[in-house]
């Protein structure tokens, strides 16, 4: 027998083969790798600004106007976020998307704000009604490496509002909240949504946009 | 080399190794768990690492005369080159060594069976009638600990020294692993069931609550800090946390 | 019966074979493609596509397409439809099927020929484990540094389900896939194995299945971890509906290879091989495969459930619907512990069968290595919940299961005491294979130690779910079974090719892989005592020293790994030329030609002694 050529071939084409397929797999799997990075915007030598939206579709934002790979899924419209160090940031959200209630009803406090309060469509809160929940943004440390940053602001739905048109869809007005947070030294935050807002077969729908990163997830570096 | 090596010298440098590599590991089960696991606060934990500590000298002995008897051999019985060795003497069975060895590995066995149940009777037996009650709730990527009777809900631990405290554990959707690491407890969190483990912090400072178990995207940084404080500090932070309804 | 099949059937020859002429891998793979498609059209058009589960009924049907059209493709199906219609295989059908006169093409085909599987095997095992590997070379990249920076924290997930698969699917036919087919029927003096047709069957299904494996990450991947406990899996996206299909597909490959294992080692013996005459690698193949029945059964089942929750709204892993993930997780494990002896035993076979030969001495104490062997698998079938011993489910069973599990060091030991007994005063020859053989002893006491630490609940309240157990395994998995493989294939690589694997390569690729083990998993082992969690894209910076090292050690086990690879590649084609029997051992396996002909034996072999006996003349001739 002398297959030491087609016993290369073979190995290597089945190496080759599965490693790119699986490769291409990955690929698609994380259809949103990590998005162009949404810089804070200066105002002051102390603070800046940082605007973020929430969409209960993908058609809106970064995964393209096509929506990617599942345009149906709930998304913020940015996943990477990056701040500066040492500075007051001034976050504006608009939620357009509806909602219901929270699974675990500790979610519906403003938390780590300057002052423990929100201020939600113009009126200064430290919570609000946990069974009408869009969802939530909620910022949490690597652990153990010291640099405690824990944020959680509720984002509340509301279906009573007009529905508006924003490029191709149609969405509620939205609710518009705002809130203030203060940054330590440089490190990479992950933040994510604790509303169960991702469809899944068991009630807890974490599912899907849930599960999967930069929907309803994304990091947060303080440069 | 021949069947007839100088057996009755060369086995003492077996010995030799045996004992020498046997210290070494002693020194190693003595320093290492204590060494590098994190320091203990509670009595669990400090029988979690001493526990250790005799497991890892009882192995030493065993782990050494594999690792002597090897290098013994690799020492003492190895040809090279291309052409095969002639045979060996045939040594098909010896009862007594057979018999010998089950025998210590029985009772090796025995040693670790006995403390290692008596240490789980330790570790089960429940020191206080009017333990603290927390409930634990997970949910994917944070944990929330409930006070009963106080309407306190907190995502940071805070448990007064000294006192038992028996944790309530479930999860609002899939299983996750409470696991706090610096004494030495995990019991998994599951939706719909509520499991329990109790320990007494013995040791004032911070720790961390991590998941131990799998739980999908962010499983990596789901953690809880964690304050042991004297019982007048925990009811003060009791009595100043906001009361949930 | 002295003449062979071969001289009665040449005449016939040029007819035989019917369709399976036309069959090969491409055909396969073409078969699976338009059943798939079709399974898929026929899908779109009748399941509801309003209801929750469409998602997962498209794909699971579409799934099962492709592996029923895989299997027409190949053929399969041809044998068992003959015989319906009473046109059952001639004798010169056989022949074809055998391979016979057909050179390399056979490799790509159905063939019954237990040699032509066995080099499949080797094969499949080596595309497994690149693929897993490299996988593994990305999660450790990742783990460089505390943060997320190679890759998310979704894309890693997926990274550690599909590792952890691939891994246990290659190891569970690492040794027995290509020994117990290609060496084992030669043996015990058989013309091949005891159902021909099921061993193609075997080797085809695990092929059909494992390519599914590939399909899971083009849909999505697994983000759950291999063991894909409830209920987190139905968060998951459709690829857990073909993951679930890929383990009932290996679980039915596994039975049917695991059965013809055993009958053909119960019934295919020449005159004169009593069982205590066999060689003991054949004892590690008969043990490994009959624990094989009784525990992948668990696994097809746990996966079938888990596509009825999925596709049909069925509950038994739910909770809300009167079942419970604790069912899962104990029919999982109830597989899982077994198959952890399904994996090692081989290795430890092989290694005594290495041992003996190598050290021109007989097995010591045949009979307790049986015992050891036997006995480990009875004893691993009554000791699955120590994998549930903090999950908070049945708190009373702690201390019965920690019993059931220390008592499996008394077995292990007696691994040692075999391997040391042999070894002790023989005439060792260091060669490639001995080299391997030793590193397995060597990593093996280091895995075996630390299993006992997480058998002891008190310590396992601690060290559950920490790198400390994935270091632990590692040991075992890379340290012990994969160096047993490395071993068995530089052992019996010179039946095979009639070459000698390369001895300088396989020198380097040794040290650089134990180096390596031991470098990855003792750095694995402190970040464990440290704290650290398992299946964590991310850590603290505490255990940054640990994981950086332990990173470096797994590049230096990459590059052995790939020096190996070469040294096979090298070796099959231009390796230095070996005889038929370059160990000058006496089992049958040695006794015939190189490479064996078709069936084996022109005269069979009459048995008088086990063989072990090593005599001087021997190595004269
Ligand atoms: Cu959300
Ligand atoms: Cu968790
Ligand atoms: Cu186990």
């Amino acid at each position: 027998m002398n297959g030491s050529k087609s016993l290369g071939i073979a190995l290597a084409s089945v190496l080759l083969g599965g490693g790119a397929l699986a490769l291409a797999g990955f690929a698609l799997a994380s259809d949103t790798p990590h998005q162009a990075a949404l810089n804070c915007v200066r105002t002051s030598a102390t603070a800046c600004s940082l605007q973020l939206s929430t969409y209960p579709d993908s058609l809106e934002g970064a995964h393209g106007k096509t929506g990617g790979a599942h345009p149906t899924w709930v998304t913020y419209a940015n996943d990477n976020l990056v701040v500066p160090e040492n500075t007051t940031i001034n976050v504006t959200i608009h939620q357009y998307d509806g909602g219901g209630s929270l699974n675990d009803p500790f979610f519906d406090q403003v938390m780590g704000t300057i002052g423990g309060t929100m201020v939600y469509n113009g009126k200064t809160v430290s919570h609000v009604d946990p069974n009408n929940i869009g969802h939530t943004f909620t910022l949490r440390n690597i652990p153990g490496n010291g640099k405690t940053l824990f944020v959680s602001v509720p984002l509340p739905a509301d279906y009573r509002n007009p529905t508006i048109t924003i490029g191709t869809g149609q969405y509620p007005k939205p609710n518009i909240i705002k809130f203030s947070f203060k940054t330590g030294g440089p490190g990479t935050y992950e933040w994510n949504c604790e509303y169960p807002c991702g469809d899944a077969r068991v009630s807890s729908g974490f599912g899907y946009a849930m599960s999967s990163f930069g929907y309803m997830s994304g990091t947060l570096t303080v440069k | 080399m021949t069947d007839s090596d100088n057996d009755k010298t060369s086995l003492k440098s077996f010995f030799w190794l045996w004992g020498i590599l046997t210290i070494v590991g002693v020194v190693l089960g003595l320093y290492g768990p204590s060494h590098l696991m994190p320091k203990s606060m509670s009595p669990n934990m400090h029988l979690t690492i001493l526990t250790m500590v005799i497991f890892t000298v009882a192995a030493a002995p065993v782990a050494a005369g594999v690792y002597a008897a090897t290098i013994y051999v690799l020492r003492n019985w190895t040809h090279k080159g291309d052409e095969p060795p002639p045979p060996a003497k045939p040594v098909r069975e010896n009862g007594i060594i057979v018999a010998t060895w089950v025998s210590i590995s029985v009772l090796l066995t025995l040693f670790l069976l006995i403390w290692g149940l008596g240490a789980l009777a330790e570790d089960n037996a429940s020191a206080s009638s009017n333990p603290l009650i927390v409930n634990v709730i997970a949910q994917q990527w944070v944990w929330t600990f409930q006070y009963p009777g106080t309407h306190v809900e907190s995502n940071s631990l805070y448990l007064p020294e000294g006192r038992e405290v028996e944790f309530h554990v479930s999860s609002d959707d899939v299983t996750h692993g409470f696991w706090i690491v610096q004494m030495g407890v995990q019991v998994d969190a599951n939706p719909g069931v509520i499991t329990t483990i109790h320990t007494t912090p013995n040791v004032l400072g911070t720790f961390d609550v991590r998941c131990e178990q799998f739980c999908g995207l962010n499983h990596a940084f789901m953690d809880a800090l964690g304050d042991v404080v004297t019982p007048q500090q925990f009811s003060t932070w009791l009595a100043a946390q906001p009361q949930r309804t | 019966m002295t003449t062979t099949l071969e001289h009665t059937a040449v005449a016939e020859e040029s007819q035989g074979g019917g369709l399976a002429r036309y069959q090969n891998a491409g055909t396969a793979v073409a078969g699976g493609v338009l059943f798939a498609f079709l399974f898929w059209l026929i899908a779109r058009k009748t399941m509801d596509p309003t209801g929750e589960a469409f998602n997962d009924q498209v794909t699971t049907i579409l799934g099962c397409g492709w592996i029923i059209g895989f299997w027409f493709g190949i053929g399969a199906f041809n044998g068992p439809m003959r015989w319906l219609l009473g046109r059952d295989h001639s004798r010169a059908d056989d022949l074809y099927y055998a391979g016979h006169n057909q050179g390399r093409a056979r490799y790509w085909k159905y063939t019954t020929d237990h040699k032509v599987v066995g080099v499949q095997y080797i094969i499949v095992t080596m595309g497994l484990l690149g693929v897993g590997g490299l996988l593994a070379m990305a999660i450790r990249t990742e783990l460089i540094m505390p943060g997320n920076h190679f890759v998310n924290q979704q894309v890693y997930n997926a990274f550690i389900s599909l590792h952890g698969m691939i891994m246990i699917l290659a190891l569970i036919v690492a040794i027995a896939g290509p020994w117990a087919n290609f060496v084992m029927p030669i043996m015990i003096g058989a013309r091949d194995m005891a159902f021909p047709r099921l061993n193609a069957l075997s080797l085809w299904t695990l092929v059909s299945a494992a390519s599914l494996l590939v399909a899971v990450a083009a849909v999505g991947g697994l983000t759950m971890g291999w063991v894909v406990l409830a209920p987190i899996t139905d968060q998951n996206g459709v690829g857990m509906d073909l993951f679930a299909l890929t383990i009932v597909v290996f679980a039915v490959s596994s039975t049917v290879g695991g059965v013809n294992v055993v009958c053909t080692i119960l019934t295919m013996r020449t005159k004169g091989m009593t069982l205590e005459r066999v060689p003991i690698f054949v004892w590690g193949a008969i043990t490994t495969s009959a624990l094989a029945l009784y525990a992948f059964p668990f696994f097809f089942l746990v996966e079938v459930l888990q596509l009825l929750d999925r596709n049909v709204a069925t509950s038994f892993f739910v909770s809300g619907g009167g079942g419970t993930g604790w069912l899962q997780a104990n029919l999982f494990w109830l597989m899982g512990h077994p198959e952890v002896y399904v994996i090692l035993t081989p290795a430890v076979a092989a290694c005594f069968e290495i041992a003996a030969v190598m050290a021109r001495k007989p097995v010591f104490s045949y009979r307790t290595a049986v015992a050891a062997m036997v006995g480990l698998s009875g004893l691993s079938i009554l000791v699955w919940a120590h994998h549930m011993f903090t999950s908070g489910w049945a708190p009373t069973l702690g201390g019965p299961f920690m019993v059931t599990t220390e008592i499996i060091s008394i077995p292990t030991g007696l691994f040692f005491l075999v391997l040391i007994g042999t070894l002790w005063r023989g005439h060792i020859w260091m060669k490639l294979p001995t080299i391997w053989m030793f590193g397995f002893i060597a990593n093996f006491i280091i895995g075996g130690i630390t299993g006992i630490y997480l058998s002891d609940i008190p310590i396992d309240n601690q060290l559950h779910g920490t790198m400390f157990v994935t270091a632990h395994f590692h040991y075992i998995f890379v340290g012990s079974v994969l160096f047993g493989a490395v071993a068995a294939l530089a052992f019996w690589f010179p039946k095979v090719t009639g070459r000698f694997l390369d001895e300088f390569l396989g020198r380097i690729s040794f040290w650089l892989v134990f180096i390596g083990v031991q470098v990855t998993f003792l750095a694995m082992f402190a970040s464990g005592l440290k704290g650290m969690p398992r299946r964590v894209s991310s850590y603290s910076v505490i255990f940054d020293h640990t994981n950086l090292i332990t990173t470096i050690g797994a590049y230096i086990i990459m590059s052995g790994m790939l020096v190996l690879l070469g040294a096979i590649i090298k070796s099959w084609g231009h390796g230095e030329p070996s005889g038929p029997n370059p160990w000058h051992a006496n089992s049958l396996e040695w006794m015939v030609p190189t490479p064996p002909p078709l069936e084996n034996f022109d005269v069979m072999p009459v048995i008088t002694e086990d063989p072990y006996n090593f005599r001087e003349e021997m190595v004269r001739s």
